[in-house]
């Protein structure tokens, strides 16, 4: 097992290093100075620019350009911000606690909803009940997230006013405090079911399959031949079996959440790294850009190892090469 | 009398089986009422979304400030938009791009990934690890992120403008998943005896590929297609909608949601929103029904 994951671990490096050449090759394309930060050209005259380039090492060769900016990048250096003037992290680290915050809810929807529904469309198929719910999953599967998003913000916040439209957080309220987390719940909340709907529904499906096709097993007819309970039997022997492909999925869901989490930020403008990477583009604020895209697909990767490790994990049938 | 009733057999089976694996699966599908309906419902669209310059004349390219932001009427069926701009002609004309789009890297999508699945699956050996280690590759590229970046680093030096770009950059970021399938799929259909014994014949591998492989691999590829279409719908108007997709100046469904992102429109003028919203949802919809209809059609264990 370990050595498995050792070896699941080595095959990560060449795939970052192929994402790092794509991403300092889509810098290198890009109008302008990719690591401008420090130089304004307002304030400067054309031979200051000039000095200033070659003091950071702009009229070096590509590659050592590229080895440069990969050392740094390693060593958590990320550069400053074109349009910000600040470094890189302190920046992604002011948001990235909201994002990670928004994710988390959003998770915790699309388990527990799907959990639910998924059990009782399993436990009762064909009724009206399991209609109900593969009805509400095709319109979740169909409805594009920013279509939903639009939807949710007329309907809750404009209309019924149960949730505020925008933002991460109340004005004036202390850190830390009760109200403080209240406020950013509340924030985060609508967002959050936005993000977690479409994988809500194509879970509740795959756990209502799963748990249909379980119960017509032998080992649910023996342990109903030895009189175990109704439930006991969907909430022991059957749950367990079902869970395993749902648990084994978490690792993609990092990815889709970072997909998602640009769009439904930019709708909601909740300041996190996925707003801040469209706002980044829009500024051509090429270091920012750079960092941001690289941290996504970093987080792709581990997801997608994740996934590949939970998977055998739980899973003791699947072979370990 | 032997070779009688043999040969009777033989009739009798002729009948029973006379359908080919096609007109079997047209008859399940035209079978499935929800498929069916589906598919009425999104060919009205398509028609419309073709149809748009015909049957909406109404001039979309100038604007018109006397008549900005109206509420539906007798002259604006879905009222005007902020440059006083026909919402229907709007939604009809949208649709056309929007569909478009879809379908184009759809197509490109589908053609890369069925040529490469083919070569991939059939050769074997370096070929298939060097086109499944890009695949890997181009699959753990986040969509969103890399389409933004690269459509925003092309749009500013590129040739080909606007839309053909943004289908380009969609499909080129999109097509490892059908690889993989594809892939996956002739892997097991290699091995029947058909294949070896078109291969102890003399079959070049070409003809092989594309005339014994591909059409008993071409229904997965018709579901896969029909739900690709789907996803690049989304996504092309996910983009546009971000501003980073279709040009603002062209109509499509994004660029028409994309005005909801104003408070006010979104509050007060919900006619400008509403439609292509729904639209797009529709679509969406009975692509999704009409890809289960299929693939149920084309399963052969499946009884309906």
């Amino acid at each position: 097992m370990l050595k498995y994951i050792i070896r699941r671990l080595l095959i990560m490096i060449p795939m970052l290093l192929l994402v790092s050449i794509v991403v300092f090759t889509l810098a290198q394309l890009m109008p302008g100075d990719p690591f401008g930060g420090e130089i304004d050209p307002t304030k400067l005259k054309p031979e200051q620019i000039e000095e200033k380039r070659e003091q950071l090492g702009y009229n070096d060769p590509i590659l050592v350009q590229y080895g440069r900016w990969l050392s740094n990048f390693v060593q958590g250096d990320f550069g400053k911000s074109i349009s910000y003037k600040t470094d890189v992290s302190v920046l992604i680290k002011q948001r990235l606690d909201n994002t990670i915050f928004l994710t988390i809810l959003a998770l915790i929807i699309t388990y527990a909803i799907s959990f639910i529904m998924g059990l009782y469309s399993g436990k009762k198929p064909y009724t009206i009940g399991d209609y109900a719910i593969n009805g509400f999953n095709y319109l979740a599967l169909a409805i594009p997230s920013y279509v939903l998003a639009i939807a949710f913000i007329y309907i809750f916040a404009f209309n019924l006013q149960w949730f505020p439209s925008s933002g991460s957080v109340g004005m004036g309220v202390e850190e830390g405090t009760w109200e403080y987390w209240m406020s950013r719940l509340n924030h985060t909340l609508l967002p959050a079911i936005v993000l977690g709907a479409f994988s809500a529904a194509s879970y509740t499906q795959f756990l209502r399959n799963d748990i249909i096709d379980n119960s017509r097993k032998d080992y649910v007819r023996t342990a109903r031949a030895k009189g175990t309970s109704e439930s006991n039997i969907y909430n022991k022997h059957i749950l367990r079996n079902s869970l395993i492909p749902i648990v084994t999925l978490f690792g993609f869901d990092l990815a889709f959440m970072i997909n998602g989490a640009v769009i439904t930020e930019t709708i909601f403008t909740y300041p996190g790294i996925g707003k801040l990477f469209l706002d980044s583009v829009g500024k051509q604020d090429y270091p920012l850009i750079m960092t941001l895209t690289m941290m996504f697909a970093v987080i792709v990767i581990i997801g997608n190892m994740l996934a590949d490790i939970l998977y055998s994990l739980v899973d003791p049938r699947v072979k370990v090469e | 009398m032997k070779t009688e009733t043999s040969s009777q057999i033989d009739i009798n089976m002729k009948n029973k089986t006379s359908h080919s694996p096609w007109a079997i699966a047209r008859r399940k599908f035209m079978k499935n009422k929800v498929a069916m309906i589906s598919f009425v419902i999104l060919m009205i669209i398509i028609t419309l979304a073709l149809l748009a310059p015909i049957i909406a004349t109404s001039d979309i390219t100038k604007i018109n400030v006397l008549e900005a932001s109206q509420p539906p009427s007798a002259d604006h069926w879905l009222g005007t938009d902020k440059g006083g701009r026909d919402v229907f002609t709007l939604v009809l004309h949208g649709g056309r791009t929007s569909l478009m789009v879809g379908f184009m890297c759809t197509v490109f999508i589908m053609l890369i990934g069925t040529t490469l699945g083919l070569l991939a699956g059939f050769y074997g050996g370096w070929l298939d690890t060097f086109i499944m280690r890009i695949v890997d590759f181009v699959l753990i590229l986040p969509f969103y992120v890399f389409v933004i970046a690269l459509n925003g680093i092309l749009v500013k030096n590129s040739v080909v403008g606007g839309v053909w770009l943004l289908i380009i950059v969609i499909s080129a970021l999109s097509w490892g998943g059908a690889t993989r399938m594809v892939r996956s799929k002739v892997l097991a259909e290699k091995e029947n005896e058909y294949i070896m014994a078109a291969k102890s014949i003399g079959n070049s591998s070409f003809k092989i590929m594309f005339k014994h492989l591909l059409p008993n691999v071409i229904s997965i590829v018709i579901v896969q297609a029909t739900l690709l279409f789907a996803g690049m719908i989304v996504a092309e108007a996910g983009l546009t909608f971000l501003g980073f997709g279709v040009p603002q100046s062209e109509p499509s469904w994004g660029n028409m949601l994309s005005s909801a992102r104003q408070s006010d429109i979104l509050q007060n003028k919900v006619w400008m929103w509403i439609p292509p919203a729904v639209l797009i949802s529709v679509t969406i919809l009975c692509i999704n029904f009409i890809g289960e209809g299929l693939k149920d059609a084309f399963n052969p264990k499946s009884s309906k």
